[in-house]
Formats: C-alpha cells, sequence, structure tokens
C-alpha cells in the first residue's frame, strides 16, 4: 500500500458527503446524517467540497440531470452512493467508503472525465444544483443556428426564431445564460452596431469590437443587465437559483433569485420536477422530527453550531423514538435558545409579520412575528410533544411554497435563507401536493 | 550590493506592474496590479530605512485597491463573468498627460542640484519624521482631521434622499426607526 | 534604536516560528473538530486534522469555466504565506526575528492584506457565492478594521514604541489588559474578523453554500483553510506581548510563557465560535461603527490622559 495507502486511508476518516434529498425521502436523508456523523463523516456544502454524493430516493427527470451536473462538478476521487431506503444507509456508505479507498479506481476516472469545466448546452438555471455558477460554458454554442426552443428550463420564450447576426439587445432576455439579464442594454443594436453613438451606460471604455456583435465574455458568458435598485440608483441585476441541492434547505424547492448586490429584488417558486414526480417516499414525517428539522437549519444557518448539533441529536432521538434522550436534548435545545441574546440579536426583526402582513399572504397564525419568535415557537411545540406533557395543539397548517417568492423579496441573501428556514413550509410539497390532489 | 538590487529589481516590478494596469483586460486584475506597483513602490521606501511610511504605504495602498475594486465593479457594473474590457480611455490626451509629467518629472530628478548629506540620520526616525511632519503645523492637523471626516459625512448626508424624518417620523419619535435594511444596533 | 529589549535572532530561526505556529494552528483545528465532535455527540475527533488535510491533499483541484485563476489562486496561497509574515515580528520571550521599530503597524499592513485576499479568492472563482462571499468579507472589514486600529493604537501610546518588544517590555507590573480591556476585546474581534472565523465568517457561510470556499478543492482549499486557522493563530500570539504582558510570568521561561498565553487566547476564541451566531455584515456594520469605535477611540483617550498624567 505505501504512503498513498496510507494516505488514502486517513482521507477516507474525514470524507465529506454532499446529500441530495429528493422530495419526500427525508428519512434517507437524516439516517445518511446521522451515520455520516457517527463515523466522523460531515456533510458537504458544494460539490467542490465533496468526496461521496449521497442521492437519498429516486429522483425524477429534472432532478436526475441536475445530480448528473453536480457529479460533473466533483473533482475526484468521488463516488456515487444511490440510497432508496434507510434500511441501505450504512451498506451504501460502507461501500462508498470501501470504493473511496480504491486509487486506481480513481485514478482512471479522473483521466476519463473532462478536463476542462464545462457546462452542457441546456443548462437551465437549476443548472448548478443550486450553486448558481455565474460563469457557464456557452463558447461552443453556434448562436447562428442556435434553437432557443429546446433549452429547457431557459426562458427564451419571446426569440423563437432570433436572427442573432442583427439582434437587438434591448430587447432581449437572456435570463437563462448564466442567470445573466440582459435586459437593461439601452437598447443597443449589436449587429449593426455604431460605437460612436452607442450608449455604453457608464461601461467607460469597454471594448465590444472584438466580441463578433454579441455582448458576452469569451466563456460566452452574458453580461448583466441594469435596473434600478431600492436606492433608485442603476445596479445589475443577476439571476441566482436557490436550491434544490443547499445546505439546510427545503428538499426540492427552487427559488429563481433575482439578485442587486445581494438583495433580492424578485423571485420566482419551484419545485424540481414539478409536483407528483415524488416518488414512493415514506410518507410525511411526524410532525415534531419535522420542526426539530427546520430547527436545526435555522439554527445552522444562523451560525450557532453547538445549539444546532442539539436540535440535530434531539431530531435523531424522536426519530429512533428514544424518548429520554429526546427529551434530554429537547430541554437542553431549548435552554440554549431561550438564554442567548446573540441569536436573538441575530434572528430580531428578520421576516417580521404581523396580523395585517399574515393576512396578506394568507399565513397561519403560527407565523406571526420574526424569526426568533418562530424559532421559539417552534421549540416550545416540540418540547410539547416531545415531553408530552400537554396535548399537542392543533396544527393551522404548514406554509405553501408558492407564497415564499412574495415573503423574501426586498430582503438580502442571508436574510432570505433565514427567513425561509424560520418558515414551517410545507416541508416535502411534491408528496404533500400528490396526497391533497 | 544585494539591496542595491533588490531595490531596482522592486522598481522594474513597480514600473512593470503599473504598466499592466493598462495592458491587462480586467478589472480585478488592473486593480490589483496597481496594488503590486504600490506595494514594491513601499517596500523601496523600507529599504531607504524609511520603515514607518513604506510599511504605511503598503497599508493604506492596499486598503485602497481593496475598496476601490468594489467601487469599480459597482460603477462598472459588472457581472462576475469577467467580462474582459480595455482599461484605456481617452488615449491621446491620456498619453500626452503622462508623457509630459514624466518629462516634467524625469527632468526634475535629473536636472535639480541634490543637495549633499550633512549629519546622521536620527536615531529614531518615525518620531523624528511625525514631529518634521506634524510639530509644527500640530494645531493644523488637528483641524484638518475632523474638517475632512464632517466633509465627507455631510457628503453622504446630502447625497442620500432619505432623511431622518423618513427614518423617524415627523415628530421624529418612531422607534425603531423605518429602514430599508435595519442595522445591528436597533437605533 | 539604542538599547533593544529583545534579540534579533538570525533569519534561520524563522523555520523554527513556522513550525511553532503551525503546531499551534494544528492544536486549534484539532480542538475545534473535538469540541465539534463533543456536540454531536460522537466522541473523538483530535485526530480529524490529519485526516482533514490527508483528504484535501488526495482530493483533485478543479477549475471553473470562465474563472480567473490566477487571482483565485494568489487569493488563496497569500493567506498562508501572510500569516507566516505576521509572527515574525511577535517576540518569543526575549528573542524575535525581526525587532522592526513599527512592528505593530507591520501587524496591521498584514491583517489588510487579508481584505485582498479573501475578496480575490471569492472574485477569482467566478461564482456568484464566492463573490457574495468575497462582498461580504470587504464589508466586514470596513466594519472590524477601524476600531481595530484603534485597539492597536492604546499599547503603542502607553508603551511611547510602536517597537512590539517595547510594548511588551513597558508592562512589568500591570500588564495592559487590566486597564485596556475595552482595547484587548476589540482586538480580539479583529483577530477573528481577519481570519474569517467564527462569527465573521459570512463570507464562508453555509447559506451561500460556503462562498469564498465554495468552488475551492483539494490544496486550495487546504491553504485557504489552513491560512485562516494561522491567521487565527497568529492574531492571537500577537494579543500576548500587546495585552498579556509578553513573555512576564513565575517559574517558566519568557518563551514558555507566551505560548502558554497564547494557546489559552487560542482556545478561548476557538471554544467561543460554536457559541456565538454569525454576525452578519449588514448588522456589524452599525455595530462596528457606532459601538466599537467610538468605545475604542475612548479606551485610546484614556490611555493618553493615564500616559500625560504619569509623565
Amino acid at each position: 500500500m505505501g504512503l498513498s495507502g496510507a494516505l488514502a486511508r486517513l482521507a477516507v476518516r474525514a470524507t465529506r458527503v454532499l446529500v441530495v434529498e429528493v422530495p419526500g425521502h427525508w428519512a434517507t436523508r437524516m439516517e445518511v446524517e446521522h451515520q455520516l456523523l457517527r463515523r466522523g463523516w460531515r456533510p458537504a456544502w458544494t460539490p467542490a467540497d465533496a468526496d461521496v454524493l449521497a442521492v437519498c430516493g429516486v429522483p425524477g427527470p429534472e432532478l436526475s440531470e441536475l445530480v448528473d451536473r453536480l457529479w460533473e462538478q466533483m473533482p475526484g476521487p468521488r463516488v456515487r452512493a444511490d440510497i432508496t431506503s434507510p434500511g441501505t444507509v450504512g451498506s451504501a456508505l460502507d461501500a462508498a467508503a470501501a470504493l473511496l479507498l480504491d486509487t486506481p479506481h480513481h485514478r482512471t476516472d479522473a483521466q476519463e472525465r473532462a478536463q476542462e469545466p464545462e457546462i452542457p448546452e441546456d443548462a437551465d438555471h437549476g443548472g448548478h444544483g443550486g450553486m448558481g455558477h455565474g460563469g457557464m460554458d456557452h463558447g461552443e454554442m453556434d448562436h447562428g443556428e442556435m434553437d432557443h426552443g429546446g433549452h429547457g428550463g431557459m426562458d427564451h420564450s419571446g426569440h423563437g426564431g432570433m436572427d442573432h447576426g442583427g439582434m437587438d439587445h434591448g430587447e432581449m432576455d437572456h435570463g437563462g445564460h448564466g442567470g445573466m439579464d440582459h435586459s437593461g442594454h439601452g437598447g443597443m443594436d449589436h449587429g449593426g452596431m455604431d460605437h460612436g453613438e452607442m450608449d455604453h451606460g457608464g461601461h467607460g471604455g469597454m471594448d465590444h469590437s472584438g466580441h463578433g456583435g454579441m455582448d458576452m465574455a469569451p466563456g460566452g458568458i452574458a453580461l448583466a443587465g441594469g435596473g434600478e435598485d431600492r436606492d433608485g440608483l442603476e445596479m445589475d441585476v443577476l439571476h441566482l437559483p436557490l436550491g434544490p441541492v443547499l445546505p439546510f434547505w427545503p428538499a426540492g424547492l427552487v427559488l429563481r433569485c433575482s439578485l442587486q448586490g445581494d438583495v433580492v429584488v424578485d423571485a420566482e417558486a419551484s419545485v424540481v420536477d414539478g409536483a407528483g414526480a415524488g416518488g414512493p417516499g415514506p410518507g410525511p414525517a411526524p410532525a415534531a422530527v419535522v420542526w426539530c428539522d427546520q430547527v436545526m437549519a435555522l439554527l445552522a444557518l444562523a451560525g450557532v453550531e453547538d445549539a444546532a448539533a442539539c436540535a440535530r441529536r434531539a431530531r435523531d432521538a424522536l426519530l429512533c423514538g428514544d424518548e429520554d434522550a429526546a427529551r434530554d436534548a429537547v430541554e437542553r435545545l431549548d435552554r440554549t435558545v431561550r438564554r442567548s441574546w446573540l441569536l436573538r440579536s441575530s434572528l430580531r426583526g428578520v421576516l417580521l409579520l404581523d396580523r395585517a402582513g399574515l393576512e396578506r399572504h394568507g399565513l397561519p397564525g403560527h407565523c406571526r412575528g420574526d424569526a426568533h419568535d418562530r424559532l421559539l415557537s417552534r421549540v416550545e411545540r416540540i418540547r410539547a410533544e416531545a415531553g408530552g406533557t400537554e396535548p399537542t395543539p392543533a396544527e393551522d397548517g404548514g406554509v405553501p411554497w408558492a407564497v415564499v417568492p412574495d415573503l423574501v423579496t426586498g430582503l438580502e441573501l442571508a436574510s432570505v435563507r433565514l427567513a425561509v428556514a424560520s418558515l414551517d413550509l410545507d416541508p416535502h410539497p411534491a408528496v404533500q401536493a400528490v396526497g391533497h390532489g | 550590493m544585494l539591496v542595491g538590487i533588490v531595490f531596482w529589481g522592486l522598481a522594474v516590478v513597480a514600473v512593470a506592474a503599473g504598466a499592466a494596469v493598462f495592458v491587462v483586460d480586467s478589472m480585478a486584475r488592473a486593480t490589483y496590479a496597481l496594488a503590486l506597483s504600490f506595494i514594491a513602490v513601499g517596500v523601496q521606501i523600507l529599504l531607504l530605512g524609511q520603515s514607518y511610511l513604506g510599511i504605511i504605504t503598503i497599508l493604506m495602498m492596499v486598503m485602497e485597491m481593496a475598496v476601490m475594486a468594489v467601487y469599480m465593479v459597482m460603477f462598472m457594473g459588472m457581472n462576475p463573468a469577467l467580462m474582459p474590457m480595455d482599461m484605456t480611455h481617452g488615449k491621446k490626451t491620456a498619453i500626452g498627460a503622462s508623457a509630459g509629467v514624466f518629462v516634467l518629472l524625469a527632468a526634475g530628478a535629473l536636472l535639480v542640484p541634490w543637495p549633499e548629506r550633512r549629519g546622521a540620520p536620527p536615531e529614531d526616525l518615525t518620531r523624528a519624521l511625525g514631529l518634521e511632519i506634524m510639530g509644527e503645523k500640530m494645531l493644523v492637523m488637528a483641524v484638518v482631521g475632523p474638517v475632512m471626516v464632517a466633509t465627507i459625512v455631510a457628503g453622504v448626508v446630502l447625497a442620500a434622499h432619505r432623511t431622518r424624518y423618513d427614518r423617524l417620523g415627523d415628530d421624529l419619535r418612531r422607534r425603531p426607526a423605518d429602514d430599508p435594511q435595519p442595522g445591528g444596533v436597533g437605533r | 534604536m539604542a538599547e533593544s529589549v529583545v534579540t534579533t535572532v538570525p533569519g534561520g530561526w524563522a523555520v523554527l516560528a513556522g513550525i511553532l505556529l503551525c503546531g499551534l494552528a494544528f492544536f486549534a483545528v484539532a480542538l475545534d473538530a473535538a469540541l465539534s465532535a463533543r456536540a454531536q455527540g460522537t466522541g473523538g475527533g483530535w485526530g480529524a486534522p490529519l485526516g482533514r488535510a490527508a483528504r484535501l491533499l488526495r482530493q483533485r483541484r478543479r477549475s471553473t469555466v470562465a474563472a480567473d485563476t490566477l487571482l483565485w489562486r494568489i487569493g488563496g496561497a497569500g493567506m498562508l504565506v501572510g500569516a507566516f509574515l505576521m509572527i515574525a515580528v511577535i517576540p518569543l520571550g526575549e528573542w524575535t526575528l525581526a525587532d522592526l521599530d513599527v512592528g505593530v503597524v507591520w501587524f496591521n499592513t498584514v491583517d489588510v492584506m487579508v481584505w485582498a485576499l479573501v475578496w480575490l479568492a471569492g472574485w477569482g472563482a467566478n461564482s456568484a457565492h464566492g463573490l457574495v462571499g468575497g462582498y461580504r468579507f470587504l464589508a466586514h472589514g470596513v466594519a472590524y478594521e477601524l476600531p481595530l486600529m484603534f485597539a492597536l493604537v492604546a499599547p503603542a501610546i502607553a508603551a511611547g514604541s510602536l517597537s512590539v518588544g517595547e510594548v511588551a517590555a513597558a508592562q512589568d507590573g500591570v500588564w495592559f489588559v487590566v486597564w485596556m480591556p475595552v482595547a484587548f476585546l476589540v482586538f480580539l474581534v479583529g483577530v477573528t474578523g481577519f481570519s474569517v472565523w467564527g462569527p465573521f465568517a459570512p463570507a464562508l457561510a453555509a447559506d451561500i453554500g460556503g462562498g469564498v470556499l465554495a468552488e475551492l478543492s483539494g490544496v486550495d482549499r487546504l491553504v485557504l483553510q489552513a491560512g485562516r486557522y494561522l491567521f487565527l493563530t497568529a492574531g492571537a500570539a500577537f494579543s500576548v506581548p500587546l495585552f498579556l504582558g509578553g513573555g512576564a510570568g513565575p517559574v517558566l521561561p519568557g518563551w514558555a510563557w507566551v505560548l502558554v498565553k497564547s494557546v489559552l487566547v487560542l482556545a478561548v476564541l476557538v471554544w467561543l465560535r460554536r457559541r456565538i451566531p454569525l454576525l452578519r455584515p449588514d448588522r456589524f456594520m452599525e455595530i462596528g461603527w457606532v459601538v466599537l469605535l467610538p468605545a475604542a477611540v475612548l479606551q485610546d483617550l484614556v490611555v493618553s490622559l493615564v500616559v500625560v498624567w504619569k509623565g
């Protein structure tokens, strides 16, 4: 084995796993999270940091494509583990660990795969697994013959038979190209454009001549368009998809955000593979487990790692029915959350909803207040559930994901994440939709 | 000898990095090429024995370039796509002006009869430098600082379209203030 | 300088200083991993740094489409180099690598370099998340840097010198931390700030998929992460001559005391990370300018008055 073998064995002890949850397969995901921590492994936040890609459940066509793209982005040595049920988690992770040690296999893998980063032509918004790369490679695309109709998910609908030779960028929305919006280019005509009279809108001494009339960088990446920001100043608009594969994010939810700086000025929500493609999941999760999971996500996003770990332990104890451990963990979670004034100051004022706001968005009463209020009430409900001391208060419904865009518009990115995590979103919208439909 | 070589090497780096500002095709690279140029000059000042001036040059310039990169990207309106762009602008005037200034300064450096060194440098150079710059003019310096800060603050206040009445209401009693982005203190 | 209070050792000793710094940083990683494992209820964790480093050494490097690779790599590697530059002026007891007469300003200059480095690392990847991370860090920088500068001024005024050795020597009797606690706290805030550590890590946070780290893998990720830990260690070590009396202490020799105090400060910083939530830049900006900056300036005023009063 020698040195590289020893290095590999040492490395496998610190494996990082990118967990992809197919909507509905919460139980498998939680089991994976539980088991990888027990092995001393950690979850990865991005494909760049991942050694193992753990797909929990059977993804539908859209998510499959995303998963393949995530797989392409993993640096290697890389192992993919398709886990269809909680029962097979252990063996799947064992197999992954064994395969990770197989250095010759990874050497072959590294030689066979593409050597340069590239993005398939039909890249859509969520294409980067929610990681929102600004730069997609459209370099080899032939714009003259490009068929915009076939770009699944791209917002090119209005450009059917567009002739790029003499196109008018002023009306074009390139929203799909790496998420850039061309709409703000002041009616430039790049086909026969006149640089002398062109309004560069602040682009000072930019040299457009080398771009064959297309306003693109050599990588084929479209420029950002502009728009008025909330202070009334002209500012770039960048399109960034959040989800469906993003740490501490509701499974399957995709939020296509238009950003100015890091402020979300517009958003559009959807569910990956639409409603109904969730596949056979284990059914709706016990309420207390879901709440614990949501509390963990919120605490992790707020950056209090000890408290988040506490919520995670409470969740796992509840899941495996260990009531004493669950009660202990929940009590500790409750104390930690209640005592931390820093946490309060961090979450205070995030997505403050008063009675009028609740009515306007059609939200249930337990969403009232800011993220911190919702956190406290959630922990309180978990306590009631876990302690069994009082009857469970009647659940007055979760938050439908369709209202999320209205709620987060105008917030900056970090607050958007906290706001989404603080809401009692229907955890598995696809499954729920099937159930109700 | 070694110091001499390093000094001239740094001089080449400084000039080359300065030229690179106009050659590279990305704002980030131009900005940090300029930073590199300033760092080389800062180290040269260090080699001249003026440690305070040298280090403070590096400190100020790196900080300034970091902030400048922000403003450049902000005002030029660029996405992270690293759009290549020509970093020159108004070429004829600029070349004329810079050539003129260069000739003037170089001629000055070569033609002015530089004084011979008298005496030895003081023991504590930083202190001597401080006294030389500030000593006689402490009052002026003490006034100029606050005036500059006040100018900056006044400029921002005049430029912002929101006033305290927008924040705190017509009777200035609204608490907490109504801000598009609330701060962390809760004023 | 007439009489130097510290002995400058030949340059070859820099290797030892580097090893010491790496050892302390290793301790920080191990402690963090152990605390994390304990919080998760899994036990162990002390060996984690080796495993993590091995994993990243084994992992392949990667690039992104249209990345500015030059700037990207400078950002990462610069973090590693910067921390070593910082410790050059920290006296280990009676020895120092460089008895710079403006050592305090040197420290400040190196920490300002982090502004450029983190932003470059975020910019170069050509990823929206990395860019958001880079800008988050700059926003933090604008808020913590001025208070940090004024906090550095306080010990310098009290010692009447910008030389780190003289600042340490000026504390025979009363350590500066005793009568300038505000400056000490602001200094620690600054250290966590330029290490992109704990509450100042929104640039690397989960909500943007790791931000500046989002696209880094393999050895590139290793150097940036190691750089952060080294900066944290160097910052903690710098607090010793500045506020904690340098090598002063009973029984043990000076160098040992410097190490012990550094380890203690480092352990506190590592421990606190797990308990303090992220300070988002939009919130911390106001705290930095409205609370920390005036507090640090007032501290400077108090120190100046004491110095003038004592003559």
